[in-house]
């Protein structure tokens, strides 16, 4: 190790494979895991900026610098950026949610230095000029057109966020809002680069085929002389607790009514999200899960059914996604929600089982079977070192996570059924059929 | 890859002890491609419908089984073959492939479930119509090639959904499940006295007759001209586009070029659709173009969503672009680097094991040399621009270009008339 560096934590991440966290005295940080199964690189860049740093009327500010990050800088004239990573064969992306910004490149083992000069150069000497902030503006307007304007799972999504939070960020949708991104003005966006886009604001994760010691070398040669920014303090906006349901219905034109229903429920960091993941696996993970089997098989009231917790800092939500069958509607799925939530509290109707042991035991077996599948491959190893790093502020919760996962017992799901998924604490957006869909599936 | 012997399946294992978790895919040889006239869905309906109970358990059982192990065991249809595909932690592997081998030999064939999957495989079909993309590329399969064995749907319609019958599936069960026909790849955490293990289970107790002849499935000709079927949707904001025509197989002679050839026009970011679509013009979020994989001709797909007010100008100018490509190729520069992108790239293909299985798997049941697709670095060094630029003059045809655009036909129709893509028709997004 360079002199310059620090060695803050160490920890196994799967089979083999050990992942380091060190930090430059300028605030980067660097997560390395050697990983020689393939002469390849994982090298991703995460930024702690992500929607939830906006501001109201200017959303989508961070989703839009996920798409100026591969423009023109100082050094890389337009294009440049995509031609050199496309040159080695390599592929770059990037992410933004509301948590986190982060950029993806994958590279072959040799062309680490390459990766790590072009992260380096962009998070210093970004050019922000009016033509190519409009072209991407152009772009981003279309993207959102395909995923949300045109999707209506995308609507349905952005529409549910909006109606559960009232004052906190994660209320506006990742993107942003059409008009906020067609307003975005450029001195704003200089002064969002300037203010977020710093060393200390930052986490190399690097997964693959490398020498640790040329690569500690190599990233204090690109990143030791930057200055760290002066961050904003952090957030600290608290949602209101929910105490009544809140229902919208949107009209589309589909075939049959969709649903999400979204139940509030804490930050991933919070001992509860571990128990609440069991919990969606048991409504809808699986084939044998109780609202695939009550909604699809025995009433074939739905055609699909979702269960998914969201893995962000803050409390957020627990989600169902519903899709009704031919002649069923939104209604008639919310009262079998509700019976089997019922059954899962140990209150219900008779017409669902309280909890047992075995089924807990089978969402664990299908959590383990999911920690390993994450971990299949260097992109899936960084992504999980980067999001619980920067998302909960230390990789090794991928890991805590995951203990956390396996204790789970059947008083910790009744408990938690009978804590959060009250329907007060819910908030159910449906789409209905126009009226001329209506008619024709009919 | 080896063939277990003169008889029986190909096999293919890829150990890896990265992670205590094993994966297989079984490849049934047919596929929907292979569905009879009238009848399609019924390669997708018997699959279903042997996953949905078998040897001593009902659905809900074996659903119950293999969640409590923490596995799973998927069903796809593709146009070449039906998949299981299998996915255990080690220590359960030997009971999870217990009852993958249920599934192949013993199916229940429940007729609840058989008049179940009936009713509700018509709601895939209002899923897809509920998704533009989705709905584009079903579109474009029907009415691309008219009459070629992958233009019809594996997922079927409400009219040959109707006509499927129980006795049907099992038959074709019973004549493509045998051990001849299968192509079984095996990745993870598997030594090889495991996975010799793991073969003779999943086969031991299928029949042991020869493969079946599939359906003949001759490529029609191809359509002369081109045309436009616009999707009619109402609220659109933008025109799903499809826009393309038959070509060659994958593995055919112009594999390697096509490949290069298909990088520069839409197969990277700095591809020319992708600058000239996106990066020029902003008019779509993406452009992309592929050769589609299959065992026999397929189509070549250009792909985008452009605004609803810009989508006459983004058909005018791709097919203007698909044209031009089609008859000068690409600049000698760009084979380069269209090369060097290509070759670099394959060590990401084949990082993991599941990766390496599932190529090798793919080659076998598109009938073409072991390691076909891995080797095919190999086979761009060796190739010229010259080469590439033939074979785009052989295989890339922009005057039999047919489009596909779900969107509004109140709002678009007048400008793709005006696009050059040929006569105009327009359908509504759930008739088909």
């Amino acid at each position: 190790m360079t002199q310059s560096w620090q060695l803050e934590a160490e920890a196994a991440i799967g089979r083999g494979v050990t992942a380091k966290r060190f930090r430059l005295a300028n605030g980067l940080g660097l997560i390395a895991a050697i990983d020689r199964r393939a002469p390849i690189v994982a090298l991703q860049t995460w930024y702690r900026v992500g929607s939830r740093h906006e501001q109201p009327g200017a959303t989508g500010m961070a989703h839009l610098f996920e798409h100026l990050m591969f423009g023109q800088t100082e050094e890389l004239p337009p294009g440049e950026f995509d031609r050199l990573v496309e040159r080695t064969g390599g592929e770059s992306n990037a992410a933004t949610w509301v948590d986190w910004t982060y950029y993806r490149l994958s590279l072959p083992a040799r062309d680490l230095p390459l990766g790590v000069r072009l992260e380096s150069e962009r998070m210093q000497h970004l050019v922000l000029e009016p033509v190519p902030v409009e072209a991407e503006r152009d772009v981003v307007t279309n993207e959102r057109r395909e995923r949300v304007e045109d999707d209506v799972d995308g609507s349905l999504d952005e529409q549910l966020m909006a109606q559960a939070f009232t004052v906190h960020p994660y209320r506006w949708p990742t993107i942003g809002w059409m008009e906020d991104i067609r307003a975005l003005a450029l001195p704003h966006i200089r002064d969002f680069y300037r203010t977020w886009y710093a060393p200390n604001n930052a986490c190399l994760v690097v997964v693959g085929d490398f020498d640790e010691r040329a690569l500690l070398s190599l990233v204090e040669s690109h990143y030791g002389h930057i200055e760290p920014a002066t961050l904003p303090a952090a957030s600290r906006i608290v949602e209101p607790e929910q105490t009544r349901e809140r229902i919208v219905r949107l009209p589309k034109p589909i075939a049959t009514d969709r649903l999400l229903v979204g139940y509030k429920a804490p930050g991933q960091d919070d001992p509860d999200w571990a128990t609440l993941e069991i919990i969606a696996t048991m409504l809808a993970g699986c084939p044998s899960a109780r609202l695939y089997r009550r909604l699809v098989i025995e009433r074939e009231a739905a055609s699909s059914v979702d269960a998914q917790l969201t893995p962000f800092h803050d409390p957020s939500l627990l989600r169902l996604a519903v899709t009704t069958a031919r002649g069923h509607g939104a209604d008639e799925v919310i009262r079998e929600i509700d019976a089997e939530l019922a059954a899962m509290a140990g209150h219900g109707d008779g017409t669902g089982k309280p909890p047992s042991r075995g089924e807990v035991e089978k969402a664990k077996a299908i959590a383990e079977t999911d920690f390993w599948s994450a971990l299949v491959d260097l992109d899936g190893k960084a992504e999980a070192l980067g999001h619980y790093e920067t998302a909960l502020g230390d990789f090794r919760k991928v890991n805590a996570i995951a203990e956390r996962l396996a204790a789970v017992t059947v008083d910790d799901v009744v408990r938690a059924v009978n804590t959060y998924l009250r329907p007060e604490r819910r908030t159910i957006v449906i789409a209905e059929p126009e009226p001329d869909s209506a008619e024709e599936a009919a | 890859m080896s063939p277990t012997g003169p008889t029986g399946p190909t096999v293919i294992v890829e150990a890896s002890p990265d992670t205590p978790l094993v994966w297989f895919d079984v490849a049934i040889r047919g596929g929907a491609s292979a569905d009879p006239n009238g009848v399609e869905g019924l390669h997708r309906h018997a699959a279903l419908l042997a996953r949905r109970g078998a040897g001593r358990r009902a659905r809900a059982e074996l659903d119950e089984t293999l969640d409590g192990y923490g596995a799973a065991i998927d069903v796809s249809i593709s146009r070449d073959a039906v998949t299981l595909s299998g996915l255990a932690l080690t220590r359960h592997l030997d009971a999870v492939v217990e009852l993958a081998a249920d599934v192949l030999a013993e199916p229940m064939w429940s007729e609840d479930e058989h008049a179940r999957l009936l009713r509700e495989t018509p709601q895939v079909l209002d899923e897809i119509r509920d998704d533009d993309s989705a709905l584009a590329t079903r579109w474009f399969d029907w009415v691309c090639c008219p009459g070629h064995a992958y233009g019809r749907t594996s997922l079927g319609t409400e009219a040959s959904l109707a006509r499927i019958e129980r006795a049907a599936a099992v038959d074709l069960w019973r004549r493509e499940v045998v051990a001849d026909n299968l192509v079984i790849g095996l990745a993870g955490d598997v030594d090889e006295a495991a996975a010799a293990r793991v073969v003779a289970r999943l086969s031991e107790r299928l029949p042991k007759g020869p493969r079946p002849v599939s359906a003949p499935v001759v490529p029609a000709e191809t359509a002369r001209g081109r045309r436009v079927i616009l999707v009619d949707k109402p609220d659109r904001t933008q025109a799903q586009l499809r826009i393309g025509h038959l070509s060659v197989r994958y593995g055919d002679q112009d594999t390697a070029a096509l490949a290069v050839a298909e990088a520069v026009l839409g197969g990277m970011f700095s591809s020319r659709l992708m600058q000239e679509i996106r990066v020029k013009r902003g008019w779509s979020y993406g452009a992309g173009c592929a050769l589609r994989r299959s065992r026999l001709p397929h189509w070549f797909e250009i792909w985008m969503a452009a605004g609803i007010d810009v989508a006459g100008p983004a058909v005018a100018l791709t097919l203007d672009l698909l044209a031009d490509y089609a008859a000068n190729g690409p600049t000698d520069d760009e084979v380069d680097f269209a090369r060097s992108y290509l070759v670099g790239a394959m060590p990401f293909h084949v990082a993991t094991a599941r990766q390496r299985m599932q190529l090798a798997v793919r080659d076998a049941v598109f009938e073409l040399p072991a390691g076909f697709t891995a080797r095919l670095p190999e086979a761009l060094a060796e190739l010229s621009a010259t080469d590439v630029r033939a074979a785009c003059a052989r295989c890339l045809d922009a005057g039999s270009a047919v489009t596909v655009a779900v969107t509004t036909a109140d709002q678009a129709r007048g400008a793709l008339e005006g696009a050059g893509a040929g006569a105009l028709t327009v359908v509504d997004h759930d008739e088909y």
